[in-house]
């Protein structure tokens, strides 16, 4: 299964590489489920993050909330999101940001949300 | 014996809890989706059941990638709601079926499943919101609960064949047991969702109202088809859906489906429900 996963258009699955891969990165994301961690992570972002061990490409895009970028690094969503907590960012801004289009046309066109008013 | 009276399949979107949190139940975007649960929440009332049996997926909050079990079974005296990231949620604990959840996973081994017996966990949305679904915001819950986790999440994820022997073995389990405790039976998760990928946003409504019919009627295309099917119909996430096959292997091959609900969008997933009696 891991050879065939790879082979459904647009769709990267949490895989054995994707894992290995972005281990640290969503470990520093788990430990944002503690309230202390979150208070760290807010106060010093830099701080939080040394504490991890993450590539300077790893803290880059945690830092500038490139959520395409940290998902390719092997983060996986459910693990990035605890950094959304902490904003707080939509989950509909982050699934945007990987279909490469805007929000709002993410919203209307691809989730087929509908107009109110 | 123990007896199984109703099998329910629901999604269970975090966004529904925040949204019962946040008072939004009769906004635009909210009011059809629990508008359309009324008459789930109707027939439990009248169930009156005393054991709910709840399969779900943790989603990174219970366990981390240290250790991924493929099946997990709650024997905990109560599961504290965990703080997904959000701070805590105000819900009552969840109080354990401790001696029918240890008979359930002497029974899982018996038959040659393997689960990891947890005996002091937290639970997140997953198990919160179909209860919250079905139950309200009671100061305490109704039932006692036997959690179930399916690892869905890290690949390899069980197959729907897997899940649909489990179902087999929790019916055993139920009907084996010496109490006389009514039963409801939770598959959760899905429907469609992709929340990673160029593809997010995948939402597929054909599918999803083919499944709440399906799953009812003719189970069986489902539980051959592959993982890679599931992801391509329904998304990266949508295969949570194996998880139903729990729930719907447990019932008789012939059920009633009582109660059906689907809308679109619920945050970025198809959201839906069936309720599921036996036939004769």
């Amino acid at each position: 299964m891991p050879e065939k996963t790879a082979t459904i258009p647009d769709t990267p699955l949490f895989d054995r590489a994707g894992a290995i891969r972005g281990y640290r990165l969503n470990k520093m994301a788990m430990a944002l489920g503690q309230p202390e961690n979150r208070e760290a992570f807010k106060g010093d972002e830099d701080t939080y993050l040394a504490r991890f061990g993450l590539s300077d490409e790893e803290k880059a895009a945690v830092k500038s909330r490139d959520w395409h970028e940290m998902v390719r690094l092997g983060g996986n969503l459910f693990f990035i999101l605890k950094i959304a907590a902490v904003d707080p960012t939509p989950i509909t801004e982050i699934g945007a940001a990987q279909a490469g289009i805007s929000h709002e046309n993410f919203l209307y066109e691809r989730l087929g949300k509908k107009r109110h008013g | 014996m123990a007896k199984i009276i109703g099998g329910l399949g629901t999604s269970h979107v975090p966004s529904i809890g925040a949204a019962l949190d946040k008072g939004l139940r009769d906004t635009p975007d909210w009011k059809p989706f629990f508008d359309g649960y009324e008459a789930g929440k109707q027939w439990m009332r009248e169930a009156r059941p005393d054991i709910a049996v709840v399969v779900f997926n943790d989603h990174g909050n219970s366990f981390f990638l240290d250790r991924v079990p493929t099946f997990a079974v709650g024997v905990a005296e109560t599961y504290q709601p965990v703080d997904e990231g959000w701070g805590p949620r105000s819900i009552p604990a969840f109080e354990g079926a401790v001696d029918f959840s240890w008979h359930f996973v002497d029974r899982l081994v018996e038959r040659h499943f393997d689960p990891l017996v947890c005996r002091e966990i937290e639970v997140d949305h997953g198990l919160q919101v179909p209860m919250e679904l079905f139950f309200g915001r009671p100061e305490r819950w109704p039932v006692k609960v036997l959690p179930i986790w399916v690892n869905t999440i890290q690949y390899p994820i069980p197959t729907p064949q897997r899940c649909w022997e489990m179902g087999k073995v929790l019916r055993e389990a139920i009907e084996s047991w010496p109490g006389d405790e009514r039963v409801v039976i939770l598959g959760t998760g899905g429907l469609s969702h992709q929340l990673q990928g160029a593809r997010a946003g995948f939402i597929n409504q054909a599918a999803d109202r083919a499944w709440l019919d399906g799953i009812a009627t003719n189970p069986e295309p489902y539980r051959a088809m592959s993982r890679e099917d599931y992801v391509e119909q329904f998304g990266s996430e949508g295969a949570e859906l194996i998880m139903w096959l729990v729930m719907r292997a447990a019932m008789n091959e012939r059920v009633n489906l009582i109660h059906k609900h689907y809308h679109a969008p619920a945050s970025m997933t198809g959201a839906g429900m069936v309720v599921l009696e036996n036939a004769a």
